[in-house]
């Protein structure tokens, strides 16, 4: 190592020593005082370096840090809130669904479960009460008409059921009460000529603006009593 | 999180002075120096997660603090080159004369190109090696140890042929 290479590895690093570099301090006394006053300068330059650090830095510091992780935080309950909302509305539209749809998939369940619902209340043996006159009345609501009375009609109302509005006929049959319902054509629920379960049988007749269906027990002869009403009834639309 | 916060605290603790003082030397404003570690730290926080080796910390910092002053630069372009000596920090030393000493060696400092200060800088400060500096700066060990020897070197012809004027204003 010559006096320019030492030279220039102490100014490069003033603490940096290998074997070169002692072998060299320790040669000639220029060196070692080259060695000191670089040492000396570089104690300067350290002091010289260490500016004063603001007192309050490491506070500020601290304060954007929590004001950041606060924002952070802040947004995640927004998100939080934003899918529980999601949650919710998913709820109140499956609830929605649920409650106002069509229970009954064709007209044949409905019919059949519209009668086992109120068969209790009529009796097969009740005294005959509504004239043709105030059947027609009634018939008027979905534009229909009898020409003329047939069976004994034990009763004859608007009904609602599961949400449709219907005219319930009750005929004398017999063993049991035949029904007859009269329903608006509803796009939700499915037309069915014939259908049945265990005690009850019914035919539905399709007409431009209504369904006409005929529900008696096993021993009426349905057949008879759907071409009855077939003959009578008139739209008059 | 509060692992997290821990971390992050004990960063700022150990190293902020650090960091604030190699930011001054970079940009010679108190105020830009302060919102260059305000800035570095609010990144070091937002990615905390990625600093692995706690022994790294130091120059990992020191390379986002320098990125954070080069878009500066990108964002607004004004001469940094020409060194105002207004601009340099009165601090209060612990006598007047190292007071004078540290201000007369300052503003030699700051008059170092900034190529040379640089790596001073992150030498006395940082206690950095050659080889690590090399590495911060995208450079090669010897370009870093031939401006670490610059600037010495510069420093010290300054010290040594001023010292009349020295006097003068030790006396």
């Amino acid at each position: 190592m010559d006096d320019l290479q030492f030279r220039r590895s102490i100014l490069a690093d003033p603490n940096h020593r290998d074997d070169a570099i002692n072998a060299k301090i320790k040669q000639d006394p220029v060196n070692k005082k080259f060695t000191q006053d670089v040492t000396a300068l570089d104690d300067d330059i350290a002091q010289a370096l260490n500016i004063n650090v603001p007192s309050e830095l490491v506070n500020k510091l601290m304060l954007r840090q929590t004001f950041a992780s606060h924002q952070q935080q802040k947004s995640k309950t927004r998100m939080h809130l934003a899918m529980a909302a999601s949650v919710a509305i998913v709820m109140g539209l499956m609830i929605n669904i649920m409650l106002f749809s069509s229970t009954y998939k064709n007209l044949g369940d409905y019919a059949i479960a519209h009668v086992n619902h109120e068969a209790e209340y009529f009796s097969n043996q009740s005294e005959a009460a509504i004239s043709l006159a105030s059947l027609n009345e009634k018939m008027a609501v979905f534009n229909g008409r009898f020409a003329k009375a047939f069976g004994k009609l034990l009763f004859a109302d608007y009904c609602r059921f599961d949400g449709n509005k219907s005219l319930h006929l009750v005929f004398q049959g017999k063993t049991s009460p035949v029904n007859v319902f009269v329903l608006p054509n509803n796009e939700d629920i499915k037309f069915v000529a014939q259908f049945s379960d265990d005690k009850l049988q019914g035919r539905s007749l399709h007409f431009k603006q209504s369904n006409v269906i005929v529900v008696g027990d096993k021993q009426e002869p349905i057949n008879l009593w759907q071409e009855r009403l077939n003959q009578n009834i008139s739209w008059s639309i | 999180m509060a692992t997290k916060q821990v971390r992050y605290e004990a960063l700022v603790k150990a190293l902020h002075a650090d960091l604030y003082r190699y930011s001054y030397w970079l940009c010679h404003d108190k105020h830009i120096a302060e919102d260059l570690v305000q800035e570095t730290f609010l990144r070091a926080w937002r990615a905390l997660d990625s600093l692995k080796d706690e022994k790294a910390a130091k120059s990992w910092l020191i390379t986002i603090l320098r990125r954070e002053n080069a878009r500066r630069f990108e964002r607004k372009r004004f001469e940094m080159s020409e060194y105002e000596e207004a601009n340099i920090t009165d601090v209060k030393a612990a006598s007047n004369e190292q007071h004078i000493e540290n201000h007369w060696l300052r503003e030699k400092i700051a008059q170092l190109p900034a190529e040379y200060r640089e790596p001073l800088v992150l030498q006395v400060i940082g206690g950095f090696s050659g080889e690590e500096i090399a590495d911060m700066l995208s450079l090669n060990k010897n370009t870093v140890m031939t401006r670490l020897f610059r600037a010495r070197n510069q420093l010290k012809e300054a010290v040594d042929n001023e010292p009349k004027l020295r006097g003068l204003d030790n006396g």
